[in-house]
Parts: structure tokens; sequence; C-alpha cells
């Protein structure tokens, strides 16, 4: 839930959603009070045009006194004993000529004169019922010059008008909340949409690894609020790679300046003629030059991130490596041979460092092997690389700790610096993959790596 | 037989020289890219010695100017093991074999006689190892001085393992080299002949041993006295 909470999407749609609600509302109250107002207009209306109506038939008789005249169904209806509606018709002195009831004509001789502008005025428990009336006074011209006109009705006495009203009023507002909810989600999928750029830069940002530090986020299509973070994101990455950079030239740098002397200092020894001492020499330099190898291997693995993402095939590997390594077993009695799958064994890794990690599995198990028998390199169909050698084995209490820097076991002739296996661990768990170490019977140990298949 | 080194280190190009000299080539010196690339349009060397790193540049630009230039001369690159980029790049860049440093001066010596033993390359048609000289043309084995003869087969396998003396041949590249020869090859031709090879060989005396790497090929190399 706290996820949703912190999502944009999730709050910019839940505002969406609150301010469309409160919209709503505003639309259905405002409905229904401009709908109210249309009623009472309507009323108002109907009440000037029976003023108008009731001015029409004010004639002035022989002797020159207005008179009111109503055709007889008019004069039914204001005479009705209901008394839904009722007059009164004063003329601009404020003398009453005609009213409907004696009581409103006693009512209304105390108001002053209606303007012509109606005027609007209320009656309260009025009339032999007691009701309510509403009624509007304005001043009209007619064949008897101009008059005061007063005509009321019962409050809400116009039940036809208010019904269709009321209708109309909740037929439209039925419609809003569908309209709402499409409006909606609308507005939801536009939100989605909109932050669809955002969510491409993240995929490419988990992509994003130490092997694969020239990715860049994309910048086209970010929306300007985002894209300064972007744009930060991407220049964090720039200085980075630099760092990279910087740390690989010194490296490289490292290994060119140590290994120049080395080569000249072998050319040298190669160089002259021999006895005993001038071979042990060399023996010492070569060691020298694996010592020197391995350092260097060491401090890339630690400061370069390998890139694992090629796909390699492990056959091809161990073909070179046993090529490369032949006549060095050879040179000091032992062989070297290839077991197992003879179709390629596809992983993704970094070739080179399968490559060094096999190298010093090889040249641990020559070590480690008496002279006249075989070193196997076997690669599994089930992207494994194993190194056989027919050696005393690892004791069970050292297992644990041979793959420590500068570890070396026991009673071992002082021939590496203890590297090795360190750097097949490092080259190992940059690969995400596995090494397990056992006992061969009768004798002899194997290293195992197992890889995740491509 | 003419070569070109290019090296920086002066103590290094130093001791190429010599030793090169020793193995009876003519050895130049370029100390630089420009240097190199200037020596190579005027001369037409044999082979040259390439190291990558340069003051004014890297190696890599040197050798695809001298392949703009239509040269095919054959190169050997020198590097540091660990740059297998550069390793896999130079190859790509037209470079016929590498080296890494540091390395044994045999080794350097071997691998440029056989890169101009290749087909095509400067040093004659005769290849040498140990006690054994096989004519690739005249199709003619000696071994200790004596004329030894053996089938067209087995002299097809013995050139190809002479050519990369001391290094390994493997099977599928025998298999290659026999196809057409043989009507129907199988899996169990290349051991047998190779059997037969041996056989003749030790017969003959030759100083030379073939190897058996199982499940990758064959490595011919000299015998220790």
């Amino acid at each position: 839930m706290s996820r949703h909470i912190k999502s944009l999407q999730f709050r910019l749609i839940i505002e969406l959603a609150a301010l469309f609600l409160v919209a709503s509302c505003l639309a259905i109250g405002g409905l229904i009070y401009s709908a109210s107002l249309t009623t009472r207009s309507l009323a108002d209306r109907e009440l000037g045009l029976r003023a108008e109506d009731l001015a029409r038939h004010v004639s002035l008789d022989e002797a020159g006194k207005p008179r009111l005249e109503l055709p007889s169904d008019l004069r039914d209806a204001y005479n009705a004993a209901a008394q839904q509606s009722v007059f009164a018709i004063r003329d601009k002195e404020g003398r009453l000529l005609e009213a409907s009831t004696p009581e409103l004509g006693a009512t209304v001789a105390r108001w002053p004169t209606a303007d012509t502008e109606p005027s609007y005025f209320q009656l309260s428990r009025f009339g032999p019922s007691g009701r309510d009336y509403s009624g509007i006074s304005v001043q009209l011209d007619s064949a008897a010059g101009s008059l005061s006109v007063l005509v009321a009705q019962v409050s809400g006495g116009n039940q036809l008008v208010h019904s269709i009203l009321r209708e109309f009023v909740f037929d439209v507002a039925w419609y809003v909340p569908p309209f709402v909810a499409v409006a909606l989600l609308l507005a939801a999928y536009s939100v989605r949409r909109s932050l669809r750029p955002l969510r491409k830069a993240s995929a490419r940002a988990s992509a994003i690894g130490p092997g694969s530090i020239s990715i860049r986020l994309p910048e086209a299509d970010v929306p300007t609020e985002a894209l300064p973070l972007v744009v930060a994101v991407n220049h964090a990455l720039d200085r980075l790679e630099q760092g990279f950079a910087i740390q690989r030239r010194f490296t490289a740098n490292a290994a060119h300046e140590l290994r120049t002397p080395l080569t000249i200092i072998t050319a040298r020894l190669d160089c002259l003629e021999g006895n005993g001492q001038l071979s042990a020499l060399r023996e010492e330099v070569a060691r020298m030059n694996r010592l020197v190898e391995q350092l260097l291997c060491v401090a890339r693995l630690d400061s370069v991130a390998l890139d694992v993402s090629s796909r390699v095939d492990l056959r091809e590997i161990a073909e070179e490596v046993i090529g490369s390594m032949a006549h060095l077993a050879l040179a000091t009695g032992r062989t070297i041979a290839l077991v197992g799958a003879d179709k390629p064994v596809v992983i993704t890794g970094n070739a080179a460092a399968i490559g060094d990690a096999l190298r010093n599995l090889v040249e641990n198990a020559l070590t480690h092997t008496a002279p006249g028998s075989e070193v196997i390199v076997e690669v599994g169909p089930d992207w494994a690389l194993s190194v056989l050698d027919s050696g005393p084995g690892i004791p069970v209490e050292d297992q644990p700790r041979i793959f420590d820097r500068f570890w070396r076991g026991r009673g071992v002739r002082s021939e590496g610096a203890g590297l090795g296996l360190a750097i097949v661990m490092e080259i190992v768990r940059a690969h995400g993959a596995s090494i397990a170490v056992s006992d061969r019977v009768p004798r002899g140990a194997r290293f195992e790596l197992r890889f995740r298949p491509a | 037989m003419r070569l070109l080194i290019i090296e920086d280190e002066d103590r290094l190009s130093g001791i190429l020289r010599s030793k090169l000299g020793d193995a009876g080539f003519a050895v130049d010196i370029a100390g630089s890219a420009a240097d190199a690339e200037a020596a190579l349009e005027l001369i037409n060397y044999d082979c040259a010695v390439l190291d990558l790193g340069l003051p004014d540049g890297d190696g890599l630009t040197v050798l695809a100017a001298v392949r703009r230039l239509g040269k095919t001369l054959p190169i050997l690159i020198l590097t540091a093991r660990d740059a297998v980029e550069d390793r896999v790049g130079g190859l790509n860049a037209g470079a016929d074999d590498y080296l890494t440093k540091p390395f044994a001066m045999t080794e350097l010596i071997a691998r440029i006689k056989a890169l101009l033993r290749r087909p095509g390359g400067a040093l004659g048609i005769t290849l040498d190892a140990g006690n054994v000289s096989l004519d690739t043309v005249g199709r003619e084995l000696a071994i200790a001085g004596t004329a030894v003869r053996l089938s067209r087969r087995e002299l097809a396998i013995l050139e190809q393992m002479m050519r990369r003396f001391g290094r390994i041949v493997p099977k599928a590249v025998l298999e290659e080299k026999l196809y057409g020869m043989d009507e129907e090859p199988d899996s169990n031709t290349i051991p047998v002949h190779v059997h037969h090879l041996r056989r003749q060989l030790q017969t003959a005396k030759a100083s030379l041993a073939i190897h058996t790497i199982r499940g990758v090929g064959y490595i011919l190399t000299e015998n220790k006295e």
C-alpha cells in the first residue's frame, strides 16, 4: 500500500478522482439551483401574463369610470371557492376598482400603488383556508389609463411546472456519475500514457551495470518536469564512466610498466650461455612473471568490472586454454585431455576471464599431479567446466580456505603465491556461477565451475 | 630475410636485434609509429614484429596503415596477456599472430619462422624441426639425413604438424586437410594415420615426438635427450 501512495500515477489518479467528485457535486447542485430559479421565474411570468390579461379587460364605461369586464371562464376561475388565484386592481391614485375578494381589497388598500417594474409579495395564511400566497404587483396601461394590478396565487400551486422541472433535473443528474467515471478512466489512461517515457527510462536504468556503463537514459519524450532528473542521472553516469576509464588506464599502465623490465630480464637471460645456476635463475624469473601476471589479474578484477554479457562457448575456451598450456604440460612430463561435450556449450560471460580461471585451475592441477599422469578438463552439457587431477586431493578442513588470497596448501612446494584460486573465485563470482570442490576416487581433486545457461 | 621490429623500449629492441641477428635475420628497429610507417612504406620487409604500446600512437593504427598500403607481409603482435581486446582487435585488424609478454626468445623465433613458412611466405619450401626436414613442394622427407618414404596422407599430417611445431594441431584441421584424399573420412581415420606416422618416425630415429592431446588434437615436439 505504501508503495501505492508513493506512486505518482496512483496519486494523480486519486487526486483527479477527488477533483471530479467535487466538480460533479457542484454541477448537480448548480443544476438543481438553476432549476429552482427557472421554476420561480416561470411562476413569475405566468403571474405577469395574468396581470396583463386582467388589465386588458378593464375599460371605461359610459360615465367614464374604469370597469372590469371579465369573460365568464376567467371570472369563474377567480371566483372559485378554493381561491387558488386572487387579484386586485386599483387606479393610479390607489382607489380600489375591483378585487376577487373583499378581504384582498381591504389588505391591498393600505399598500402603495405599483411601479412599472413588477414587485413581488407574499401573503401568509390568507383567505378562507389560511394558505400562503405569492404574487406580483405591477403598473400596467389599459383602456382606462394606468392601473395598478395585483395577482397572487397559492404558493406551490403550479404543480405541473414543478414536476416537469424535477424530472428534468433528476434525468440530467443521473448522467453525471457515469460521465465522471468515463472521464476518470480517460484521465487514468492519459496519466499512464504520459508516464510511459519515465517507465521506459527506468527499464533502461535497470539494465545499467558495471559491465554496461555506457548505457544512457533516453531523454527524448521525457516530461519536462522529470527531464532535469534524467539529465542529472546521465551526467552522473558520464562521470562514473570516466572514473572507470581512469582505473582501467592505470591498471593497463601498471601492467605495461611491470612487464617491460620482466620481458627484458627474460630476454637477457635467454641470451646467456647457461649452467645450472642460470637455469635456476630462469625458473625464478618465470615464477616472478607468473606472480606479476596474477597480481595484475587480481588488481584488474578488483578495479574494473568484468563485462559478462557476451555469448561464449565453454568448449571453445577449454580448447584454447589447453592449446596454450599443452606444451607446458608436456615439458614437465604431464598431459592434458579434453573430455565431455563435443558440441558447443554456450553461456553468457566473459571468455577471457573464464579462460583465465581455467588456466589457473589447470596450472594448479599440473602442479599437484605426478609426472606421467593426466589432467582432465571436462565440459559438461549442463554448463559445467571441470578440472580433474590425480594429486593428493584437498583435505576437508582446508576446503573453505583454499579460495582465500595468498593461501597455500601445507606441504606443497612453494611454487605459486596462492593467488590462483582467489582469481578463480573472483571470476566465478562475477559470473554468478558456482564452484564446487570434491575428491576423486581413488585419488585426486575435482574443481567444478557451474555457469548459468545463456 | 629482413625483419622490422617496432618497439619503443630500447633495451628490449637491442636484445631482439642481437638474438634475431644470431638466428640469421637482418633486423631494423623502429621506435615509434611514425618511423615504422615510413620504414614499411620504403622497404619490403619479409616480416614485422609490432609492439602495441608505442609512444606516438597505438600499434593497431600502424597495422591498419600498413594494410591500407596493400602490404601483405606477415605481422606478429607483441601484447600484454590481459589485453584481450587488443589481441582480438589486432587479429581482426590484419595481424597474423600474437605473442604475449613476457615471452621466451626461442618462442618468438619459432613463431616468426612459422609465419615465413606460410604459403606465400618468404621462407623457402623446406620445413625443419629437429633432425627432420620436409620439402613441401617436392614432397620429400629426410630424417637424420636419410630419405624416408611416407604415404601421401601421413606426409600431409606431418606437414601440418611441422607448420605448427610446438603448438596444438586440432583434429578438425587435420580432418579438413585429409578430406578429399580419403573417399570416406570417418572419425577413426586420423588416429590410425597418426599411429602409423608415429611408428615411422620412431623407426627412422627422428628426434620428434607426436603427443596426443585427448579431445583436442596433436602436438609435435622435439624429444628431450
